[in-house]
């Protein structure tokens, strides 16, 4: 193709627009946005920051301040003392579980995004119904719960009843994230596919669930962090085997150390490199999807 | 009008009676359709008159609620996309952003589960006849519009398909570079023996390419025919006005004497031959058009078909001058000026203009409704 047959126009219209966005906010709205931001993401990160400066007080330390000492006695104390002990099991059936339902919301909320975007009568009772999920208050939600499968003779089980109640719960997030992600899906994309030979199954494996794999991914997060640390539908419907969030109430209740703090600590770093993989790969993902240059 | 000669064993496409509804909405209503083979369809009309809809029930996007569909004279009407033998090319060509362009073009012969090794050598051959094999490696978004459109031909007509369907295939593409675009397309067309069916609003589009234009209007098929005979012979009033450079007169039946038409106007009485239409009752409403490029300023005394109106505007399109001109009743007269040596005619200057009889084409009242 000639040279003279490129299309430019688009792009540099698009920057002509931001660039105009911007000329609408005076320096002063921007100074006074930015210290209002700037505030609340202290409000919001101080009090996890705080934890984890307590987390490295000396062997005296208590857990408030003053720090008494800066040592990583307490993470030395978790590797090897009886409280991580403790903890294994619980944190092993969280993560199973939150694993669990990880998967079960990315593959209930892409079917349910898949069905409301077709359109189907009665999806607007649907959407709503399933949205409760997040709206109703999880203690009632778990304690009700729980009275039903009594009733019904069923033994609440972290594995079982708690698995199915954290999914009503993370299943709408995940859902919401599908619907966003579908929204702005070309749905000619599918009908090209369908055009070129592509059976509905094929279209959706090679056209649809590639494009849409951010979202897959983020719902699955939601899916993992949601019932990862969920504890009022847990409450009711655990049973004796305690997941994470349980068995840590439970220790606090009993002697508050700054081990606590530790494991916060420490489960807060994983979930930051966790999120900095997931970061990279979308990363490269969207590199990749701009493809060589030659 | 379809061509009677073709049998149907010769028929690429055919579509009989179809109807489609949304709700109360009637988006396709009773088209019927014969297309032979390699022939260039183009569907033209206005926004919203069926022609998309149209081309979609075609590729079994949308499933009709009445009527047949056949391609290549076998029935398809309730079969899903992928078992017809059609392809189609989206108006922003719709270009699998995750896949590179090698990979796109070969994704209909993938999904006819050819080997590996014939896919690779086909795609090298139909890339490097679109002149895109330079591309083979780059992703859709880093590519630019004309590119865009090649690789999006060459994935549609990399499996031979029967039927092209092309829904305002250049509509995306600068307006400088369509009509090059618009003579390879119709070369290739013609070079491949593939039906193409062209969707699109651009009347200059489908008269320059079409062997048979369809004009469409509320859903309903108004007129179909060569370019020549939709443009010689407008048969509504709509194809008339849809059409550039037509003059639409709405009038009253006279009388009808040696196959010519009296028809009162508010702005005097016509002469319109019958052509091979059956002569109105005298009273009905009856319409007939006149192109602008039939009628002659100054006027000899002898044309029996007069006006004088009041020049508005004066257009230039290269050599001719279209003037705008208002008739006694308002209504817009246009009048196509030729010849560099024609004296000129100014805004604000009132004219005498004529046509001979049978430059006048009087439409069909039965499809007037």
């Amino acid at each position: 193709m000639p040279d003279g047959t490129l299309l430019q126009a688009r792009p540099a219209a698009r920057r002509k627009a931001q660039r105009f966005g911007h000329k609408f906010r005076s320096r002063l709205t921007g100074w006074v946005l930015g210290t209002v931001t700037l505030l609340f993401l202290l409000y919001q990160w101080l009090p996890i920051f705080t934890l984890g400066l307590l987390s490295f007080s000396g062997p005296t330390g208590g857990t408030t301040f003053p720090m008494n000492g800066v040592s990583l006695h307490w993470y030395r104390e978790l590797w090897d003392a009886s409280i991580m002990n403790d903890f294994k099991p619980p944190l092993g059936r969280s993560f199973v579980l939150a694993l669990a339902c990880s998967a079960t919301t990315v593959v209930l909320s892409v079917m349910a995004a898949q069905a409301v975007r077709g359109r189907f009568r009665g999806n607007g009772l649907f959407f709503y119904l399933l949205l409760l999920g997040i709206m109703a208050p999880g203690i009632l939600v778990g304690f009700g719960f729980a009275l039903l499968m009594r009733l019904l003779g069923v033994d609440p089980a972290w594995d079982s009843t708690a698995f199915v109640l954290h999914v009503t719960y993370t299943l709408p997030f995940g859902f919401l994230t599908m619907l966003a992600v579908f929204n702005r899906f070309d749905s000619r994309l599918e009908e090209a596919a369908l055009t070129l030979g592509a059976s509905r199954w094929t279209t959706f494996r090679r056209v649809t669930l590639p494009i849409v794999l951010p979202g897959v991914i983020g719902a699955g997060l939601f899916g993992f962090s949601l019932s990862y640390d969920e504890y009022p539908r847990s409450l009711f419907t655990t049973g004796a085997d305690l997941t994470l969030p349980l068995a840590v109430m439970a220790q606090l209740d009993r002697q508050l150390t700054p081990e606590l703090y530790a494991i916060g600590t420490a489960t807060t770093v994983f979930s930051f490199v966790a999120i900095g993989i997931f970061t990279f790969a979308f990363w490269a993902m969207r590199q990749s999807l701009r493809g060589r240059q030659p | 009008m379809p061509d009677g000669s073709v049998t149907i064993s010769q028929l690429d496409l055919e579509l009989r009676r179809i109807r489609k509804r949304y709700g109360s909405f009637t988006a396709v209503d009773d088209v019927s359709l014969q297309v032979g083979k390699g022939q260039f369809v183009c569907l033209l009309g206005p926004s919203g008159c069926g022609k998309t809809t149209t081309l979609r029930c075609i590729a079994g996007l949308e499933e009709p609620d009445d009527g047949d569909i056949l391609i290549g004279g076998k029935e398809v009407t309730g079969d899903p996309p992928w078992k017809r033998d059609i392809a189609m090319m989206f108006q922003d060509f719709a270009l699998f952003p995750h896949m590179t362009v090698a990979k796109q073009v070969g994704f209909g012969l993938e999904m006819l589960g050819k080997p590996k090794a014939e896919i690779a050598k086909r795609v090298a051959e139909v890339l490097k006849a679109f002149e895109i094999t330079s591309l083979a490696e780059r992703k859709p978004a880093s590519l630019s519009g004309g590119q865009k459109q090649r690789v999006a031909l060459a994935r549609a007509m990399i499996t031979e398909p029967r039927i092209l369907l092309l829904d305002e295939p250049i509509g995306a593409l600068d307006y400088s570079l369509r009509e090059t675009v618009m003579l390879e397309l119709k070369m290739l067309q013609q070079r491949s023996g593939i039906s193409f069916i062209w969707v699109t609003h651009d009347q200059n589009e489908a008269f320059s390419l079409g062997d048979l234009v369809v004009v469409m209007n509320h859903a309903k098929i108004e007129q179909q025919g060569t370019p020549e005979e939709i443009l010689a012979r407008p048969r509504t009033p709509f194809v008339a006005g849809f059409v550039q450079g037509n003059n639409v007169f709405h009038g009253e039946a006279g009388t009808a004497a040696g196959g010519v038409l009296r028809v009162a106007c508010p702005v005097g009485e016509f002469l319109v031959p019958l052509a091979d239409l059956p002569a109105p009752a005298p009273g009905a409403a009856v319409s007939f058009s006149v192109r602008a490029e039939r009628i002659a300023d100054r006027p000899d005394p002898t044309l029996p078909n007069r006006v004088t109106a009041r020049c508005t505007a004066v257009e230039f399109f290269g050599a001719v001058r279209r003037h705008i001109l208002e008739l006694a009743d308002g209504e817009v007269l246009k009048y196509d000026q030729f010849g560099a040596l024609a004296p000129r005619i100014l805004p604000g200057q009132t004219v005498d203009l004529g046509w001979r009889a049978e430059d006048s084409v009087l439409h069909d009242a039965v499809l007037q409704g």
